[in-house]
């Protein structure tokens, strides 16, 4: 549905909530790179950077839903346009939640640098986080583009994102097993992983929202679970 | 766990009151309606939509034979009410409207008193016998209307001294002091300020225990506030059918999208 509304400030009320939604978007990707790059580098002062810029991203989803509260008192949307409203406040929301864990991730890494090093483990968690940042970029892409293919693509990636968090869980078992010493580290770091993974559901979540705005319809197929730390704990008993 | 719901929205009667079987309507040679079919079910209300001149008003007309009166309009195909034709020629057209009520866009009561405007029907069918009855139903029809607390000391005041909504809600309780069993309404609240328009409103979600409505209205949040089901017109022919959760939501046809939203088409 590309044609003008009669009324085109309506039009314009809805770019503009686009706007928005894709301004938080970047910063919740900024606030990813950083977190994460800060946690490998042991860069306190990008971490604490990291941990300030949320107050912008909890701004500005405030900001989305007053807009789309007044697009629906106003405007009284319809069909694809009232789901277009349904989904930004929906995507606010799950931007915000990344944003937190983009935080949170921060103040573990000021934490992390007091405690010996885990080999490998910020590597990776880097590496996860990149996977994460390109599919909220693509779910955000999605939405904008109105690409159901790129939001099911994006969808069956969180799969590698969750076998990610399975091997890095795996490793830091080994690790505390191998050191006590290791426990308090890697108890931080498999929070952080866990928050990583959490971001990929967040950026699944958005892709399926794309999917029902762009057909109106909520995607009910299983999508790819590849968590099977429960498994694994059940295994060691 | 027990269910939770929202306020039943649904259609809660399947059963069809009217089915309508490629219908064309013509003025002269010009064929305003092409080729409708559509199943109006029992108590529920079906809003009609579409653009000005899409053929909304001429088809609730052909429901209970109102184009008969225009002289240059033809109706083709078959109106089934309860599965019988009304275009039959056993039916008489006055007893159909009995049966078959309408309430127009401007309210025009009678000159007469409310009383008198609400007794007009039963009196002309012979509904009622005796004067007792014939207040028992001119009562009924104005609670059923929402307008009794407000006539009751003033019934034999004229019905045109009445205000807008009131006049509006006088000329739903003469449509129904005859007990049909479906009432059309063409754009009924259009020349009503709000608060009368929501008093309209809840009236004919009280009507739907009773009735088929069927409501011809401009005003989209209209047909979405009131209706179960809603039909789509476009240049004479029905574009869409559905159920008006659905269509407010995830219409089917593009042309229904573009006109709900607000778009050029
Ligand atoms: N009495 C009439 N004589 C000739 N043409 C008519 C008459 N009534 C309606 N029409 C034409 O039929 C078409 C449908 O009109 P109408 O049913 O009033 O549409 P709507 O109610 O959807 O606005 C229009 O093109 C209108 O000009
Ligand atoms: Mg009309």
């Amino acid at each position: 549905m590309n044609d003008p509304h009669i009324l085109s400030a309506f039009d314009r009320d809805l770019e503009g909530i686009q706007a928005l939604i894709m301004k938080m978007g970047g910063l919740v990707e900024v606030a990813i790179s950083d977190a994460t790059k800060a946690l490998e580098t042991r860069d306190v002062e990008l971490a604490e950077q990291v941990r300030k810029n949320d107050a912008a991203i909890d701004a500005l989803e405030e900001q989305v839903n007053i807009e789309a509260a007044r697009v629906i008192a106003i405007r009284a949307p319809a069909a694809s346009d009232l789901r277009t409203i349904l989904t930004v406040m929906k995507l606010a929301g799950n931007l915000e939640r990344v944003g937190d864990y983009a935080k949170n991730l921060g103040k573990r890494t000021s934490a992390l640098v007091q405690m010996p090093v885990i080999e490998g483990a910020p590597g990776a968690l880097r590496r996860m986080g990149r996977q994460v940042e390109n599919m909220l970029h693509d779910a955000l892409d999605a939405f904008v583009q109105g690409d159901v293919e790129l939001a099911i693509d994006v969808r069956d990636r969180d799969e590698e994102v969750d076998q990610m968090y399975n091997a890095l869980f795996r490793e830091f078992l080994t690790f505390m097993m191998e050191d006590p010493r290791n426990i308090s580290a890697c108890m931080h770091l498999h929070f952080i992983a866990k928050n990583i993974e959490r971001m990929g559901d967040h950026a699944t979540s958005i892709a399926e929202q794309v999917i029902y705005n762009v057909t109106g319809e909520i995607p009910d197929e299983e999508r790819p679970k590849g968590d099977n730390t429960s498994y694994t704990f059940e295994t060691m008993e | 766990m027990k269910d939770i719901q929202l306020e039943n929205r649904a259609v809660t009667d399947e059963k069809t009151k009217i089915a309508a079987n490629n219908v064309n309507v013509y003025y002269g040679d010009t064929r305003a309606i092409k080729d409708v079919n559509i199943d109006i079910k029992s108590r529920t209300v079906t809003a009609f939509i579409g653009p000005s001149g899409c053929g909304k008003s001429t088809f609730l007309r052909c429901l209970n034979r109102m184009n008969d009166t225009i002289d240059s309009c033809r109706v083709e195909g078959r109106i089934l009410l309860d599965n019988e034709d009304i275009y039959d020629t056993k039916v008489d057209p006055v007893q159909l409207r009995a049966k078959v009520g309408m309430v127009f866009q401007k309210p025009n009561p009678f000159p007469k008193s409310i009383y008198d405007n609400v007794a007009y029907g039963p009196r002309i069918h012979g509904l009622a016998s005796k004067k007792a009855d014939l207040d028992g139903i001119v009562e009924d029809s104005l609670r059923k209307a929402a307008l009794w607390d407000e006539v009751k000391d003033r019934l034999q005041a004229p019905g045109t001294g009445l205000s807008g909504g009131q006049q509006q809600r006088l000329c739903i309780a003469r449509a129904i002091a005859t007990s049909p069993e479906v009432l059309l309404m063409d754009e009924p609240c259009s020349a009503l300020d709000p608060i009368a328009t929501a008093q309209v409103e809840e009236l004919i979600d009280g009507l739907r225990t009773n009735f088929s409505v069927v409501i011809v209205t401009h005003s989209m949040q209209q047909a979405a506030r009131v209706s179960q089901q809603t039909a789509f017109f476009h240049l004479g022919n029905l574009v869409e059918l559905g159920d008006t959760d659905h269509v407010f939501t995830n219409p089917t046809d593009p042309r229904t999208e573009s006109y709900i939203t607000g778009r050029i088409g």
